[in-house]
Protein backbone atom coordinates (compact mmCIF):
# COMPACT_ATOMS: atom_id res chain seq x y z
CA UNK A 1 0.00 0.00 0.00
CA UNK A 2 1.45 3.42 -0.88
CA UNK A 3 2.39 5.84 1.90
CA UNK A 4 0.74 8.69 0.00
CA UNK A 5 -2.23 8.60 -2.32
CA UNK A 6 -2.64 11.39 -4.88
CA UNK A 7 -4.28 14.47 -3.42
CA UNK A 8 -8.03 14.34 -3.78
CA UNK A 9 -8.09 10.65 -4.61
CA UNK A 10 -9.88 9.83 -1.37
CA UNK A 11 -11.90 13.02 -1.39
CA UNK A 12 -13.25 14.93 1.56
CA UNK A 13 -10.13 15.21 3.72
CA UNK A 14 -7.08 17.36 2.98
CA UNK A 15 -5.23 20.53 3.97
CA UNK A 16 -4.30 21.67 7.45
CA UNK A 17 -7.22 22.74 9.60
CA UNK A 18 -6.21 24.47 12.82
CA UNK A 19 -8.18 23.34 15.88
CA UNK A 20 -8.86 25.51 18.91
CA UNK A 21 -6.35 23.69 21.11
CA UNK A 22 -3.70 24.17 18.39
CA UNK A 23 -4.31 27.91 18.51
CA UNK A 24 -4.15 27.87 22.33
CA UNK A 25 -0.84 25.96 22.41
CA UNK A 26 0.74 28.21 19.75
CA UNK A 27 -0.46 31.33 21.58
CA UNK A 28 0.92 30.09 24.93
CA UNK A 29 4.27 29.19 23.34
CA UNK A 30 4.47 32.60 21.65
CA UNK A 31 3.63 34.33 24.96
CA UNK A 32 6.34 32.30 26.73
CA UNK A 33 8.83 33.28 24.02
CA UNK A 34 7.98 36.98 24.37
CA UNK A 35 8.24 36.91 28.19
CA UNK A 36 11.60 35.12 28.09
CA UNK A 37 12.92 37.44 25.38
CA UNK A 38 11.91 40.56 27.34
CA UNK A 39 13.49 39.25 30.54
CA UNK A 40 16.77 38.36 28.81
CA UNK A 41 17.12 41.07 26.17
CA UNK A 42 15.40 43.92 28.00
CA UNK A 43 18.49 45.03 29.97
CA UNK A 44 20.43 48.26 29.46
CA UNK A 45 22.97 48.33 26.60
CA UNK A 46 26.56 47.59 27.59
CA UNK A 47 29.67 45.93 26.36
CA UNK A 48 31.02 43.24 28.64
CA UNK A 49 31.64 39.66 27.65
CA UNK A 50 30.86 37.05 30.32
CA UNK A 51 32.45 33.62 29.89
CA UNK A 52 31.16 30.72 32.00
CA UNK A 53 32.91 27.37 32.35
CA UNK A 54 33.06 24.81 35.16
CA UNK A 55 31.20 27.04 37.62
CA UNK A 56 33.58 30.01 37.11
CA UNK A 57 32.85 33.26 35.32
CA UNK A 58 35.27 35.64 33.62
CA UNK A 59 34.29 39.12 32.50
CA UNK A 60 36.05 41.05 29.72
CA UNK A 61 35.61 44.40 28.05
CA UNK A 62 34.46 44.11 24.45
CA UNK A 63 36.36 47.26 23.60
CA UNK A 64 39.77 45.51 23.80
CA UNK A 65 40.74 42.93 21.19
CA UNK A 66 42.16 39.77 22.72
CA UNK A 67 42.27 35.97 22.48
CA UNK A 68 41.17 34.01 25.55
CA UNK A 69 41.86 30.36 26.34
CA UNK A 70 38.96 28.89 28.30
CA UNK A 71 39.44 25.50 30.03
CA UNK A 72 36.38 23.27 29.62
CA UNK A 73 35.17 19.73 30.22
CA UNK A 74 37.03 18.12 27.30
CA UNK A 75 39.75 20.63 26.49
CA UNK A 76 40.45 24.31 25.85
CA UNK A 77 38.11 26.55 23.86
CA UNK A 78 39.48 29.67 22.21
CA UNK A 79 37.33 32.80 22.48
CA UNK A 80 38.31 35.85 20.48
CA UNK A 81 37.27 39.49 20.90
CA UNK A 82 37.66 41.51 17.71
CA UNK A 83 36.16 44.89 16.82
CA UNK A 84 33.63 44.78 19.66
CA UNK A 85 32.44 41.27 18.85
CA UNK A 86 33.10 37.97 20.61
CA UNK A 87 33.29 34.60 18.92
CA UNK A 88 34.26 31.02 19.78
CA UNK A 89 37.22 30.68 17.39
CA UNK A 90 38.07 27.08 18.25
CA UNK A 91 36.84 24.28 20.47
CA UNK A 92 37.66 20.58 20.95
CA UNK A 93 34.07 19.41 20.30
CA UNK A 94 33.17 17.02 17.47
CA UNK A 95 30.53 18.87 15.48
CA UNK A 96 31.93 22.42 16.02
CA UNK A 97 28.50 24.01 15.95
CA UNK A 98 29.82 26.66 18.34
CA UNK A 99 32.61 27.68 15.94
CA UNK A 100 30.04 28.03 13.13
CA UNK A 101 27.88 30.39 15.19
CA UNK A 102 27.75 34.12 14.48
CA UNK A 103 29.82 36.60 16.56
CA UNK A 104 27.92 38.17 19.45
CA UNK A 105 27.93 41.88 20.36
CA UNK A 106 24.58 42.96 21.91
CA UNK A 107 23.27 42.34 25.45
CA UNK A 108 21.49 39.00 25.67
CA UNK A 109 23.29 37.45 22.71
CA UNK A 110 25.11 34.22 23.48
CA UNK A 111 27.03 31.30 22.06
CA UNK A 112 27.86 27.98 23.66
CA UNK A 113 29.90 24.83 23.30
CA UNK A 114 27.77 22.20 24.99
CA UNK A 115 30.29 19.31 24.85
CA UNK A 116 32.99 21.50 26.44
CA UNK A 117 30.62 23.26 28.86
CA UNK A 118 31.68 26.77 27.75
CA UNK A 119 29.08 29.53 27.54
CA UNK A 120 29.72 33.11 26.41
CA UNK A 121 27.26 35.98 26.54
CA UNK A 122 27.04 39.76 26.36
CA UNK A 123 25.73 41.21 29.59
CA UNK A 124 24.21 44.61 30.27
CA UNK A 125 26.30 46.07 33.06
CA UNK A 126 27.66 49.56 33.62
CA UNK A 127 31.31 48.81 34.33
CA UNK A 128 34.23 51.23 34.13
CA UNK A 129 36.88 50.81 31.44
CA UNK A 130 39.89 50.51 33.78
CA UNK A 131 39.94 46.72 34.22
CA UNK A 132 41.39 44.13 31.82
CA UNK A 133 39.36 41.24 33.18
CA UNK A 134 38.07 39.85 36.43
CA UNK A 135 36.69 36.61 37.83
CA UNK A 136 33.53 36.32 39.91
CA UNK B 1 -16.72 18.22 24.76
CA UNK B 2 -17.49 14.57 24.23
CA UNK B 3 -15.81 14.71 20.81
CA UNK B 4 -12.48 15.58 22.42
CA UNK B 5 -12.26 12.25 24.31
CA UNK B 6 -13.71 9.92 21.70
CA UNK B 7 -10.35 8.82 20.21
CA UNK B 8 -9.22 5.17 20.54
CA UNK B 9 -6.01 3.75 19.08
CA UNK B 10 -6.13 0.78 16.69
CA UNK B 11 -5.66 -2.64 18.31
CA UNK B 12 -2.59 -3.86 16.42
CA UNK B 13 -2.19 -7.68 16.42
CA UNK B 14 1.39 -7.76 17.81
CA UNK B 15 1.01 -4.89 20.24
CA UNK B 16 2.44 -2.52 17.64
CA UNK B 17 5.95 -3.98 17.65
CA UNK B 18 6.23 -4.29 13.86
CA UNK B 19 4.87 -0.78 13.33
CA UNK B 20 7.22 0.58 16.04
CA UNK B 21 10.18 -1.03 14.28
CA UNK B 22 9.12 0.52 10.96
CA UNK B 23 8.69 3.95 12.55
CA UNK B 24 12.10 3.65 14.25
CA UNK B 25 13.72 2.86 10.89
CA UNK B 26 11.92 5.86 9.40
CA UNK B 27 13.25 8.03 12.26
CA UNK B 28 16.83 6.91 11.54
CA UNK B 29 16.40 7.67 7.84
CA UNK B 30 14.92 11.11 8.49
CA UNK B 31 17.63 11.81 11.06
CA UNK B 32 20.26 11.06 8.41
CA UNK B 33 18.47 13.33 5.93
CA UNK B 34 18.41 16.13 8.49
CA UNK B 35 22.09 15.60 9.30
CA UNK B 36 22.87 16.35 5.64
CA UNK B 37 20.87 19.60 5.53
CA UNK B 38 22.74 22.85 6.26
CA UNK B 39 21.57 24.68 9.37
CA UNK B 40 20.70 28.35 8.93
CA UNK B 41 21.39 28.92 12.63
CA UNK B 42 23.51 26.78 14.98
CA UNK B 43 21.24 24.65 17.22
CA UNK B 44 18.44 25.10 14.65
CA UNK B 45 16.97 21.70 13.88
CA UNK B 46 13.75 21.02 12.05
CA UNK B 47 13.36 17.77 13.98
CA UNK B 48 12.40 15.61 11.01
CA UNK B 49 13.15 12.48 13.04
CA UNK B 50 10.28 13.39 15.35
CA UNK B 51 7.72 12.83 12.58
CA UNK B 52 7.43 9.05 13.26
CA UNK B 53 7.06 9.73 17.00
CA UNK B 54 4.36 12.28 16.25
CA UNK B 55 2.43 9.77 14.12
CA UNK B 56 2.94 7.11 16.81
CA UNK B 57 1.01 9.20 19.35
CA UNK B 58 -2.20 8.05 17.66
CA UNK B 59 -1.04 4.59 16.61
CA UNK B 60 1.01 2.75 19.22
CA UNK B 61 0.17 1.49 22.72
CA UNK B 62 2.12 3.28 25.47
CA UNK B 63 4.84 0.63 25.88
CA UNK B 64 5.71 0.51 22.19
CA UNK B 65 5.49 4.30 22.02
CA UNK B 66 8.09 4.82 24.76
CA UNK B 67 10.24 2.06 23.27
CA UNK B 68 10.16 3.93 19.94
CA UNK B 69 11.25 7.15 21.69
CA UNK B 70 14.19 5.38 23.39
CA UNK B 71 15.29 3.59 20.21
CA UNK B 72 15.16 6.92 18.35
CA UNK B 73 17.48 8.52 20.93
CA UNK B 74 19.98 5.67 20.77
CA UNK B 75 19.87 5.52 16.95
CA UNK B 76 20.33 9.26 16.52
CA UNK B 77 23.17 9.27 19.06
CA UNK B 78 24.92 6.55 17.08
CA UNK B 79 24.44 8.48 13.84
CA UNK B 80 25.83 11.72 15.32
CA UNK B 81 28.59 9.98 17.29
CA UNK B 82 27.41 11.27 20.66
CA UNK B 83 26.17 8.00 22.19
CA UNK B 84 28.85 7.81 24.89
CA UNK B 85 28.93 11.52 25.71
CA UNK B 86 26.64 13.35 28.08
CA UNK B 87 25.18 15.16 25.07
CA UNK B 88 23.12 11.99 24.56
CA UNK B 89 21.46 12.70 27.93
CA UNK B 90 20.19 16.00 26.54
CA UNK B 91 18.70 14.17 23.58
CA UNK B 92 17.14 11.62 25.94
CA UNK B 93 15.64 14.28 28.21
CA UNK B 94 14.28 16.27 25.27
CA UNK B 95 12.77 13.28 23.51
CA UNK B 96 11.17 11.86 26.67
CA UNK B 97 9.74 15.25 27.65
CA UNK B 98 8.35 15.72 24.16
CA UNK B 99 6.96 12.16 23.99
CA UNK B 100 5.24 12.37 27.38
CA UNK B 101 3.78 15.84 26.77
CA UNK B 102 2.38 14.84 23.36
CA UNK B 103 0.92 11.62 24.76
CA UNK B 104 -0.54 13.44 27.74
CA UNK B 105 -2.17 16.07 25.53
CA UNK B 106 -3.67 13.37 23.32
CA UNK B 107 -5.10 11.69 26.44
CA UNK B 108 -6.86 14.99 27.19
CA UNK B 109 -8.00 15.87 23.67
CA UNK B 110 -8.74 13.86 20.52
CA UNK B 111 -7.89 14.79 16.91
CA UNK B 112 -11.06 16.84 16.51
CA UNK B 113 -9.84 19.50 18.93
CA UNK B 114 -6.05 19.03 18.74
CA UNK B 115 -4.24 18.35 15.45
CA UNK B 116 -0.61 17.41 14.83
CA UNK B 117 0.21 21.13 14.66
CA UNK B 118 -0.59 21.73 18.33
CA UNK B 119 0.90 18.39 19.38
CA UNK B 120 4.14 19.12 17.56
CA UNK B 121 4.52 22.67 18.88
CA UNK B 122 3.91 21.47 22.45
CA UNK B 123 6.37 18.61 21.97
CA UNK B 124 9.08 20.77 20.42
CA UNK B 125 8.81 23.55 23.02
CA UNK B 126 8.75 21.10 25.95
CA UNK B 127 11.73 19.23 24.49
CA UNK B 128 13.75 22.43 24.20
CA UNK B 129 12.73 23.63 27.67
CA UNK B 130 13.80 20.29 29.16
CA UNK B 131 17.20 20.65 27.51
CA UNK B 132 17.62 24.22 28.76
CA UNK B 133 16.69 23.05 32.28
CA UNK B 134 19.26 20.25 32.05
CA UNK B 135 21.89 22.72 30.78
CA UNK B 136 21.11 25.01 33.73
CA UNK B 137 21.50 22.23 36.31
CA UNK B 138 24.50 20.37 34.93
CA UNK B 139 26.52 22.61 32.58
CA UNK B 140 26.00 26.35 32.33
CA UNK B 141 24.31 27.31 35.60
CA UNK B 142 22.36 30.57 35.59
CA UNK B 143 23.78 31.52 32.17
CA UNK B 144 21.46 28.94 30.60
CA UNK B 145 18.58 31.40 30.93
CA UNK B 146 20.06 33.30 27.99
CA UNK B 147 19.45 30.24 25.82
CA UNK B 148 15.77 29.95 26.76
CA UNK B 149 14.21 32.57 24.40
CA UNK B 150 16.06 31.25 21.36
CA UNK B 151 15.21 27.63 22.19
CA UNK B 152 11.52 28.39 22.77
CA UNK B 153 11.36 30.46 19.57
CA UNK B 154 13.09 27.76 17.54
CA UNK B 155 10.81 25.11 19.06
CA UNK B 156 7.77 27.14 18.11
CA UNK B 157 8.95 27.66 14.52
CA UNK B 158 10.13 24.10 13.91
CA UNK B 159 7.03 22.68 15.65
CA UNK B 160 4.74 24.70 13.41
CA UNK B 161 6.59 23.61 10.26
CA UNK B 162 6.83 19.90 11.12
CA UNK B 163 3.31 19.80 12.60
CA UNK B 164 1.78 21.35 9.47
CA UNK B 165 3.71 18.92 7.27
CA UNK B 166 2.62 15.94 9.38
CA UNK B 167 -1.00 17.08 9.35
CA UNK B 168 -0.93 17.43 5.57
CA UNK B 169 0.71 13.99 5.27
CA UNK B 170 -1.84 12.40 7.61
CA UNK B 171 -4.74 13.85 5.65
CA UNK B 172 -3.51 12.29 2.40
CA UNK B 173 -1.80 9.05 3.42
CA UNK B 174 -3.58 5.85 2.43
CA UNK B 175 -1.04 3.91 4.52
CA UNK B 176 -1.98 5.81 7.67
CA UNK B 177 -5.69 5.57 6.89
CA UNK B 178 -5.32 1.79 6.57
CA UNK B 179 -3.75 1.50 10.03
CA UNK B 180 -6.29 3.82 11.60
CA UNK B 181 -9.08 1.72 10.05
CA UNK B 182 -8.01 -1.20 12.28
CA UNK B 183 -10.67 -1.53 15.00
CA UNK B 184 -9.70 -0.42 18.50
CA UNK B 185 -9.69 -2.92 21.37
CA UNK B 186 -13.08 -1.68 22.58
CA UNK B 187 -14.59 -1.88 19.08
CA UNK B 188 -13.12 -5.35 18.51
CA UNK B 189 -14.56 -6.72 21.77
CA UNK B 190 -17.94 -5.09 21.09
CA UNK B 191 -18.03 -6.62 17.61
CA UNK B 192 -17.08 -10.05 18.95
CA UNK B 193 -19.91 -10.09 21.48
CA UNK B 194 -22.63 -9.36 18.94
Amino acid sequence: MPLIRRAGARGGRGGVKVRWLDALIVALSAALFVCLAVSVYGGPPSSVLVITSGGDEWIYQLSQDRVIEVPGLIGVSIVGIHDGEAHIDDSPCANRTCVASQPIRRPGEWAACLPNGVFIRIEGEDIQDEFDAFVR
Amino acid sequence: MSSTRSYARPALPDGGRRLAAFLAALAFFLSTVEYMLPRPVPFMRLGLANLPLLLAVDLLPFGSYIALALVKVVGMSVLTGSLFSYVALFSLAGTLASALVMRGLRALAGPRSLSYVGLCVAGAVSSNLAQVALARVFVFGDSARFMAPAFVGLGLASGLALGAFTQAFASKSAWLAGILATPSAAEASAGGSE
